[in-house]
């Protein structure tokens, strides 16, 4: 029973995503500033460190297929860049030891390579036309300053989640 | 051993990269709806976000009153005076519905361009990602709604449904960066002026229209309105007012920048306008209308 949680607490987080953007004022700072909640990625890879990579992969499959069909129509992209960057993590946590001071810097080094790859491949399917520096200045500084302030929040409770969740599977 | 697990990654890499962009091309084609394993992903995905977002909507409500509670008073101030020009308006529109209703009977011509019947929504989710300016509504197929449908809020258009499943469907709005994004839309002037509008200026948050004919006399500030030509959208929805004028670059037509007159911004409740009148046939179904000239 008590292994329901790991899902729920996975569907939990996919949907605060969207949920944030209910609450966030879209026109905030005239809309200079495009922040993206990547709070489902800091989760995954929370989980990967903590929990169990391969399900970690499995999760950034199955979710990244849910976000591409729900949300953006382009199939394929989060589908595969989500397993991509958790397994990056898992090599990259493998030579730095994993405290949760450089977890940090890999998590946001995790969100900067995630909006690249997305905006690499949205100016490459013609969905966009920001230059790269307009891509820097309106959503990445702001993207990683959002997750930033998740990832001092929840950190600690994510950890624990986690950490506990590995005793409940054994 | 571990020479046989590098080379078994490099296959796995290889494969999805191969899926990889199959998927990327699959839906980057010009289809008319989504496949129906999509439509179902949809449905459920949308049945869990309809019940995260609904209290979620709730509450954001709630703080937005008391918001608002704090200058009822100048608004009251300001209604008061509205009201009394209401009245009037009230009475002129009954009788020009009236008339209007009368001299098309005379013409037997009941059905009009600008007929619609609202189908109300609520928007449960946003695209988190923003990069594409979709959101997604909870009102899909079961109430009538398809494709390329007009979407709009009390103020004016706001974007057309991409995709529809069972009870969810997909809304582009006219701010998003789409080629295929296009509104035949009229200036109101003394004479109708057509044009399309087409693309979105980031920048200085303006609709461009553009194929306004060169010789045309547009004004700042005229009102454009949808023209109900482009086969589904019904005829009179407000789009925005002119705010500047451009030559294009062949100096044949103009552009001009159009001001929305709905906000794209934090939407809530939208209304899809389902046409009343029959829509333009898939092309392999049309009948092909001659005009013969009568000889002199």
């Amino acid at each position: 029973m008590k292994k329901g949680l790991l899902p729920l607490l996975m569907i939990a987080l996919f949907y605060s995503d969207s949920v944030f953007m209910v609450f966030f004022p879209e026109n905030a700072f005239n809309g200079i500033y495009v922040p993206v909640p990547r709070f489902f990625l800091i989760g995954l890879l929370f989980m990967s460190v903590f929990f169990d990579r391969n399900t970690a992969i499995k999760y950034g499959f199955l979710f990244g297929f849910l976000f591409d069909m729900f949300y953006t129509g382009l199939l394929g992209a989060y589908m595969f860049f989500l397993p991509l960057i958790v397994y990056i993590t898992s090599k990259l946590t493998k030579w730095l030891h994993s405290t949760l001071v450089i977890f940090f810097i890999i998590v946001l080094f995790d969100i900067a390579l995630l909006e690249m790859i997305i905006y690499g491949l949205n100016v490459l399917v013609q969905r966009s036309e920001a230059s790269f520096e307009q891509f820097v200045f309106m959503r990445l500084w702001p993207t990683l300053a959002l997750n930033a302030i998740f990832y001092i929040l929840f950190a600690i409770p994510l950890r624990n989640a986690f950490q506990k969740l590995k005793n409940i599977f054994g | 051993m571990p020479q046989f697990f590098t080379n078994k990654r490099l296959i796995i890499l290889l494969g999805s990269i191969i899926i990889l962009v199959a998927l990327i091309g699959f839906s980057l084609r010009d289809r008319a709806n989504i496949t129906w394993p999509e439509k179902f992903v949809k449905d459920v995905t949308g049945f869990g976000q309809n019940i995260v977002s609904k209290p979620a909507g709730a509450v954001e409500q709630f703080f937005d009153d008391i918001r608002r509670l704090r200058n009822t008073y100048e608004e009251n101030e300001k209604l008061r005076t509205h009201l009394d020009e209401l009245a009037q308006l009230e009475s002129d529109v009954t009788r020009l519905k009236k008339d209007n209703a009368e001299l098309r009977k005379v013409l037997e011509k009941e059905e009009s361009l600008a007929d619609y019947e609202p189908v109300q929504a609520t928007v449960i989710a946003r695209n988190p990602d923003r990069w594409y300016e979709l959101i997604t509504i909870d009102q899909g197929e079961s109430s009538g709604i398809e494709p390329d449908m007009a979407v709009i809020t009390a103020s004016g258009l706001v974007g057309k449904v991409k995709s529809t499943s069972k009870f969810t469907s997909t809304v582009q709005l006219l701010s998003a960066h789409d080629p295929q994004n296009r509104v035949s839309a009229i200036i109101q002037a003394d004479a109708a002026i057509y044009g399309l509008i087409e693309g979105y200026d980031e920048e200085k948050k303006m609709l461009k229209m553009t194929k306004i004919p060169s010789d045309s006399n547009v004004a700042k500030g005229q009102t454009v309105t949808t023209s109900g030509l482009g086969g589904v959208f019904p005829k009179g929805l407000v789009i925005g007012k002119v705010t500047e004028l451009v030559p294009d670059e062949f100096g044949l037509t103009q552009t001009a920048l159009v001001e929305p007159a709905a906000s794209f911004y934090d939407l809530e409740h939208v209304m899809v306008s389902k046409r009343a009148m029959t829509k333009v046939l898939p092309e392999e179904d049309r009948q092909q209308v001659v005009i013969e000239e009568e000889a002199l």
